[in-house]
């Protein structure tokens, strides 16, 4: 089992390889591989989508996939 | 006379000429339709108590068992938000294979009249002698002179009749319940399980719905030698089918070798879909035209690949890129209790090899070579539970270890680290071997797989079945937290 924490200013939906998984700001558990992670509703945030590798994370130190509002 | 034979060489030639597919094709990819689990209603049933049973092949004696499970579910009372209710109505899930899907099957086409309908029509009939009379009368010769038609297309034919009532997957999706129950086959190529759901049809463009369940059932419970493995027609490419994002992003990951087993089933995926151009085999498709890279999916026993029906369950639990994630309603904080019961009716039947100095016959040497492998994976597929289960509760543990010594040192050095959403985990096994009566325990693992079994041996597998559930430490533990009463059991 892996760990990411997407980032973002606000609360928003998590896509995980087109999927609903939670929330921004959370630790959500994901299996290792290699991952597109998006969020949803507005699109006013960049990069449009990122593709990570996820892999020897812990619960304590899950990976941190960050987006940015476009305006920032 | 002349006449006579060549009819019958006329007709046999007609028979050997033609497959008349039990699968239909898909029109067209439709995410939203067909059998899937996100498509069932909930009902009452909540994801907050999430619930999957899996049911093991064996035979009657396994679907006997496993049906004994589902009288005692039935019969088990829980509290939930505010209601008393049977754990039967909080089932999510049922993975079957072999002989478990018999009752997986007929649970999800009648619901609660399995209880006053099953027994006779499936656990006391002598379905082995009916098979037999079958396969030895002069109108089967015919149908299996062809060699696109085998022993298992009998036996569905028998099913569809005798045990279904000639239902398909149309009357499931009609029913439209919870729960989502899948008999897994075997993939005779890939040696990789095939569950009956319509994600796995969609890559062959095949619609799941215009196929018998019965054909499902016999397919699940094709043993290899006994019964043949069925034929299902692949029509990949004819129907815009789109794999999920993660297919691609997991077959990238090859050289990485990051996860294996994730690139494996993107692989499978990959394999049944593949269109290869100039494959003009595919009936209805001319020559030359693209086609399938494998027309013909050829099914055996789904207890080849898994004989407990728990690999399924377990990349749900573990993994977001599954047909029905268990992982991502975690994520989505949808589930706080998971419960996984799996029915196991694994034997180990005595024998005399070691009392004698001679080498072992060729039977014997054959059977050990192809049972033992599967009884040795079960073991690692049950442990695997048990260390997924482990994984969760370590890591929760983890934080909140580290947040209570951190706060020990002064509310300056609180660290408030986030957790992943806490999930209560319950593996519960019923199985032989956790019976306490040694001469109670080698009785049952002495049991034959077969189909056709004593109506006293059914009737004690039943209840030994609901026994062994309502002994369950974990089963115990789940009842506790939800104020439970355990299923009334028979005094032995």
């Amino acid at each position: 089992m892996e760990y990411v924490k997407v980032l973002f200013p606000t609360d928003r939906l998590v896509y995980i390889d087109g999927e609903e998984n939670g929330n921004t700001n959370e630790v959500l558990r994901v299996e290792a591989g290699t991952h597109l992670f998006e969020l949803g509703s507005l699109a006013n945030y960049r990069p449009a989508s990122r593709k990570v590798t996820v892999e020897d994370t812990t619960a304590l130190e899950p990976l941190e996939i960050t987006f940015f509002r476009k305006e920032d | 006379m002349l006449r006579a034979a060549a009819v019958l060489a006329c007709a046999l030639l007609t028979a050997c000429a033609s497959f008349s597919p039990a699968n239909p094709p898909l029109a067209k990819y439709a995410p939203d339709a067909g059998y899937r689990f996100e498509r069932l209603e909930h009902g009452d049933n909540t994801d907050e108590l999430f619930v999957i049973v899996t049911f093991s092949g064996g035979g009657t004696r396994a679907a006997a068992l496993a049906y004994g499970v589902l009288e005692a579910l039935r019969d088990t009372r829980i509290q939930w938000q505010g209601r008393t209710l049977a754990l039967l109505d909080e089932v999510d899930v049922i993975s079957s294979i072999s002989g478990g899907s018999f009752p997986a099957a007929y649970y999800a086409l009648r619901g609660r009249q399995i209880f006053d309908e099953f027994p006779e029509r499936f656990l006391y009939r002598p379905v082995e002698s009916d098979l037999i009379k079958l396969a030895l009368s002069p109108a089967s010769w015919l149908k299996l002179a062809a060699p696109a038609y085998g022993r298992s297309d009998l036996a569905a034919e028998l099913y569809h009749r005798e045990v279904f009532g000639g239902a398909t997957y149309a009357d499931l999706i009609a029913r439209n319940r919870r729960p989502f129950v899948i008999l897994n086959a075997t993939d005779m190529t890939t040696g990789t399980q095939f569950p009956f759901i319509q994600d796995q049809f969609d890559l062959m463009c095949s619609d799941l719905a215009g196929v018998p369940l019965a054909r499902a059932a016999a397919a699940s419970s094709a043993f290899p030698g006994g019964l043949t493995a069925l034929t299902f027609q692949n029509y990949a490419g004819r129907c815009g089918y789109r794999q999920p994002a993660w297919v691609q992003l997991a077959a990238e990951d090859h050289a990485s070798r990051v996860n294996p087993r994730r690139t494996a089933r993107a692989d499978n995926r990959l394999s049944l879909a593949e269109v290869v151009q100039g494959q003009g085999q595919v009936q209805g498709q001319g020559q030359g035209a693209g086609g399938p890279a494998r027309p013909y999916i050829h099914l055996t026993d789904g207890g080849v690949a898994d004989n407990i029906g728990l690999r399924g369950p377990l990349d749900a639990i573990a993994s977001t890129n599954h047909p029905w994630s268990v992982l991502q309603l975690m994520n989505r904080k949808l589930v706080g209790k998971l419960v996984v019961i799996v029915v196991n009716a694994a034997t180990d039947p005595a024998t005399g090899r070691d009392r004698s100095a001679a080498v072992p016959g060729l039977i014997d040497t054959l059977t050990t070579a192809a049972t033992v492998p599967l009884d040795n994976y079960t073991f690692d597929t049950v442990e695997l539970l048990r260390k997924t289960v482990d994984e969760f509760d370590t890591d929760a543990r983890l934080v909140e270890d580290c947040n209570r010594l951190s706060a020990r040192r002064g509310a300056q050095c609180a660290l408030q680290l986030p957790a992943p959403h806490k999930v209560d985990l319950y593996p519960i096994q019923v199985a032989f071997d956790y019976i306490a009566s040694a001469e109670e325990r080698a009785w049952f693992k002495n049991l034959p797989t077969n189909f056709e079994l004593p109506r006293e041996t059914v009737d004690r597998l039943r209840a030994v079945g609901r026994r062994l559930l309502s002994e369950d430490p974990q089963f115990l533990n789940l009842l506790k937290a939800l104020n439970g009463s355990p299923p009334p059991v028979a005094p032995r």
